[in-house]
């Protein structure tokens, strides 16, 4: 039984040394930041509604668009990624506007797909009732009417006048301008801002 | 929660469903999908469904259906998390994945079952199921492997043994509670009822059940205040009788006066008496019905399945015990005396001033009314600043907090002056809301106190004229004033009352959802007990937390008495669930655990886990001394017991070195021990219990190498002789276990001694030879 470790040993080594060589640089990749750009990658549809990359002679039938700043830059450092759990990087794009027209339709088509962040234009009605807030409110998505508790963590400042609403179901409402409302409007939001 | 919504006659027919085609699963999405086009659109939709048939996945806009895949076709069907929404992906088996709904968080939870039944569906037909019945035959080979039921594949495989086993297509149901109401739309506070619609009713019928234990003490308190509400009825009387026949008149004596002193007094002091008496019986009330629910609770928290609990967040368990109790409490104590003898009070006031002149009553009322508008009125605002304040004050406290908490952070980067400028300028704000909120509040009342005077000016003014005129006399005014005084007194009181009430009802729902919950892992009236030998078989287990997300499935292996198992695999592959079913935690949801050949589910909890002793990697050490805690799984050891089942876990010498011995205080606030001291104490505990099954879960990770070694040598005693599941990242402690499950992907991937693991060259192969690299690579 002694033997079979022995001899197993030499196969061991080499296998993890060619493990290891992996490891090493994929996390030496890491540190490199490769740029996809209008003449390196080539982007399509695919049928099925998502995004299919051809770079540096690999073809992913589908990748994933993050967001690396959502918040505040959502047209810079976009970050492309494989389409499986681990989800590695391919490569960012810096700025969207570089890239051709029809690539940042692409692109933004897929962004719409995944984030989903309605902007509230107006408030309708705001009315509490212990421990929950009841909204009717218009966004870009059209009339919606929500639930949010009533504790400090459903309404958080993102900016001096913006604001992001979270529901119990875990949806995130923007409010870009808290001014842009008449002033009806942020009477109704008084408990919360 | 809901997972097959009924459809209309006229979107059933668009579905154009086949002869013996049934709905399996229907669900609504809510957010527009072009699937012609495969994009997101930007608006909101009401009228789209998911629907699962056996043979078929659709969707469904209006009455039109927009995508149709014929499950069939379908490698894999998946539910996806987006960012703030979800989308389901079809893999086909041939073709590019495709998107076909989204939808938003609302609906995330539901579709994923949706999704997760169906995609059962799928597995089933690739596994041979024709798509009616419920139950369908897989061939398995001897290695436990499935494989599908077509002839030829099973033939093909020569050699093996051959099972036929009957697997069953079962609905997936998801228990978890739906989040509105059906009827009211209205949110659930983590109930299954609704408390406008159908709950209150039931609750308070509960709540007088509940009430029925502590009978004789409300009778008393009933009794109190019926007699309260009657000498604040009869003091009025009096003084009109006094007045009207010893004053009024002139024909009164001395003897009147001190009878009328006297009799004012008695029943002041009575009625204090009374009072007191009453207040400390609802104190005694509340703190036991709170205390009998408190206790309720808690024992059927702990009956009650990891799964109940885990289903909820943290935290919010522990609300239920302390805090809504506590609400039921105080409610008892402040709410419920003066609500029943203040109601009383207020009405017979109304009637006796109807009595004595209904013209004057009205004429007050009319006043009352308006005080109560503006209250009303005012109501929003109020309640508007003193939640602004109470956000700040959240706001403040949670700052405060992190910055304690992080302040070796602060430091170390020098950051104290801004962080405290920071802080500075919360406590600022706070204080500025706070400052307008109490002037407000030092304004408001005294004119809402005056504005409710202002009607018994007038009742005075209408009632003095009369008394003038002589159709009233003296005594009839001061009794009518002093009664709406009654009246008016408690008004502003009774704005607050139904948010009293609602919270009270509030609370008890959230009490009565947990009492109400049934214990599913509960123990059966066949249930056995035996002396266990330690023999376990796993049946085609399958099992996962959330049923969506399955984490181990196809299960099959079997474990003689005595033997140990080690449990290897990466982090996150299921090896501590397989930990948890083995001590029935938690309930299979596929498939069969057995334990000696009986059924786990037959075996009596108390029976199973008095056998089950447990090592893990955190050791939680109870709040106590160090001989409670290796006492814990047996009381009635004697000394002696402990100090041998010390000296076997390695523990004996060190406890000897702490100031008090076995006697040391240990837990929160206690002596600090190490990890490894921890441990060892933890294994001293398991040895002492004497069980017939050992469970170490990275029992020696973290460790220095010093207390590794003792921890190791005291579980080697430990494990002789027992049936020992172990699970360890560093093989090495392992090396004697007889023999390895590896686990990967959910399944047992390869299964033998370390020798046979190392010959196959297969997983385990590879994790062997990662931590040798990495050993040599410290070195």
């Amino acid at each position: 039984m002694e033997d079979n470790r022995e001899n197993g040993m030499p196969d061991l080594l080499n296998l993890q040394e060619f493990d290891e060589e992996a490891l090493r640089k994929e996390s030496e990749e890491v540190l490199l930041m490769r740029l996809l750009t209008a003449e390196n990658a080539v982007f399509t549809r695919t049928d099925g509604g998502f995004l299919a990359l051809e770079f540096e002679e690999k073809k992913y039938d589908r990748v994933g668009v993050y967001l690396t700043f959502p918040l505040t830059n959502p047209r810079e450092y976009i970050s492309i990624r494989e389409a499986d759990e681990k989800a590695r990087e391919i490569g960012m794009i810096r700025s969207l506007g570089d890239m051709p027209a029809d690539v940042q339709d692409m692109i933004q088509e897929q962004v719409r797909l995944r984030y989903f962040m309605p902007v509230i234009r107006k408030v309708m009605e705001v009315k509490d009732e212990y421990g929950y807030a009841y909204w009717h409110v218009q966004t870009d998505f059209g009339s919606c009417r929500f639930t949010t508790h009533m504790g400090g963590d459903a309404v958080v400042a993102l900016g001096d006048a913006r604001y992001q609403i979270t529901d119990i179901d875990g949806n995130r409402y923007e409010l870009p301008d808290l001014y842009a409302l008449t002033v009806m409007e942020r009477k109704k939001l008084d408990l919360f801002i | 929660m809901k997972l097959l919504y009924t459809l209309k006659e006229s979107q059933q027919q668009a579905l154009s469903l086949k002869d013996g085609e049934t709905i399996w699963y229907c669900v609504p999405v809510d957010l527009a999908f072009d699937n012609g086009e495969h994009s997101a659109r930007t608006s909101y939709t009401d009228q789209t469904w998911i629907v699962v048939t056996e043979i078929r996945l659709m969707t469904l806009r209006g009455e039109e259906k927009t995508s149709e895949h014929l499950l069939s076709d379908c490698e894999k069907i998946k539910c996806e998390h987006q960012v703030g929404c979800g989308i389901v992906t079809v893999f086909p088996k041939q073709g590019l994945p495709e998107c076909i709904a989204r939808f938003s968080m609302r609906h995330i939870i539901r579709v994923a079952y949706a999704v997760r039944g169906a995609q059962t569906l799928v597995q089933a037909i690739q596994e041979g199921w024709s798509g009616s019945g419920n139950a369908y035959a897989v061939r398995e080979n001897s290695t436990g492997e499935s494989a599908f039921a077509c002839d030829d594949i099973s033939h093909g495989i020569s050699g093996n043994r051959e099972e036929e086993s009957v697997r069953m297509v079962s609905r997936v149901e998801s228990r978890e509670y739906e989040k509105y109401c059906e009827k009211c739309g209205r949110a659930l506070p983590g109930t299954s009822k609704c408390m406008y619609c159908d709950g209150k009713s039931e609750i308070l019928k509960k709540f007088m059940a509940l009430c029925g234990d502590f009978t004789g003490r409300l009778v008393a308190i009933s009794l109190l205040l019926v007699l309260l509400a009657g000498i604040n009825m009869f003091n009025p009387m009096v003084q009109r009788y006094f007045i009207d026949n010893a004053l009024a008149s002139g024909q009164g004596t001395l003897t009147d006066l001190w009878l009328f002193i006297g009799l004012t007094f008695a029943l002041t002091v009575g009625g204090m008496a009374c009072w007191i008496y009453r207040f400390w019986l609802c104190v005694k009330l509340g703190a036991s019905l709170s205390m009998s629910l408190r206790a309720k609770l808690y024992y059927k928290i702990q009956v009650l399945s990891l799964a109940f609990i885990n289903n909820r967040k943290p935290g919010e368990l522990m609300n239920r015990v302390s805090r809504d109790t506590k609400q039921i409490r105080i409610f008892m104590e402040d709410v419920f005396g003066d609500m029943f003898s203040t109601l009383v009070t207020m009405f017979v006031s109304l009637i006796m001033m109807l009595i004595i002149s209904w013209k004057m009553t009205l004429l007050s009322l009319v006043f009352v009314a308006a005080v109560l508008v503006i209250i009303r009125m005012f109501w929003h605002h109020i309640h508007t600043i003193f939640h602004k304040q109470w956000l700040r004050a959240d706001d403040l406290s949670s700052n405060l907090q992190d910055i304690l908490s992080g302040m070796r952070i602060v430091k170390s980067f020098g950051k104290e002056e801004r962080e405290s400028a920071r802080f500075t300028e919360k406590t600022k704000a706070f204080a500025a809301i706070q400052k307008k909120n109490e002037t407000f509040w030092a304004v408001f009342f005294p004119i809402m106190t005056f504005l409710l005077g202002v009607g018994t000016y007038i009742a005075i003014y209408f009632g003095g004229v009369q008394v003038l005129d002589g159709s009233m006399s003296v005594g009839q005014l001061v009794q009518f004033v002093t009664y709406s005084g009654y009246l008016f007194g408690p008004l502003s009181w009774m704005t607050h009352l139904p948010r009293e009430v609602m919270q009270m009802l509030t609370s008890l729902n959230r009490i009565y959802d947990v009492l109400d919950e049934e214990p599913m892992l509960a123990d059966k009236a066949e249930s056995k007990a035996f002396p266990i030998e330690g023999a376990f078989t796993f049946e085609d287990v399958s099992f996962g937390y959330q049923t969506y997300e399955p984490v181990l499935e196809h299960i099959s292996f079997s474990v003689k008495p005595g033997e140990m198992i080690g449990l290897v695999g990466a982090s996150g592959t299921g090896k501590s669930t397989l930990i948890n079913l083995i001590m029935r935690l938690y309930d299979v949801d596929q498939g069969k655990i057995t334990l000696d050949g009986y059924d786990l589910r037959d075996v009596q909890m108390e029976c199973l886990h008095s056998q089950i002793g447990v090592v893990l990697q955190e050791t939680f050490l109870f709040s106590g001394t160090i001989l409670a805690n290796i006492r814990f799984a047996k009381q009635d050891a004697t000394l002696e017991e402990v100090i041998l089942a010390a000296r076997a876990a390695n523990a004996h010498d060190f406890i000897c070195k702490t100031p008090d011995g076995y006697n040391t205080y240990v837990g929160e606030h206690g002596y600090n021990l190490s990890g490894g001291e921890r441990q060892r104490i933890a294994i001293a505990r398991a040895i002492l219990n004497n069980p017939r099954i050992l469970i170490l879960d990275e029992a020696t990770s973290a460790l220095d190498t010093e207390s590794e070694f003792l921890i190791q040598q005291a579980l080697n005693r430990l494990v002789k002789g027992r049936t020992t599941f172990a699970i360890a990242h560093r093989l090495s402690t392992l090396r004697d276990a007889d023999r390895l499950v590896v686990i990967d992907k959910h399944g047992v991937a390869e299964i033998g001694t370390h020798n046979e693991l190392l010959e196959k060259q297969g997983i385990y192969y590879g994790l062997v030879n990662a931590q040798l690299r990495m050993s040599s690579g410290e070195k």
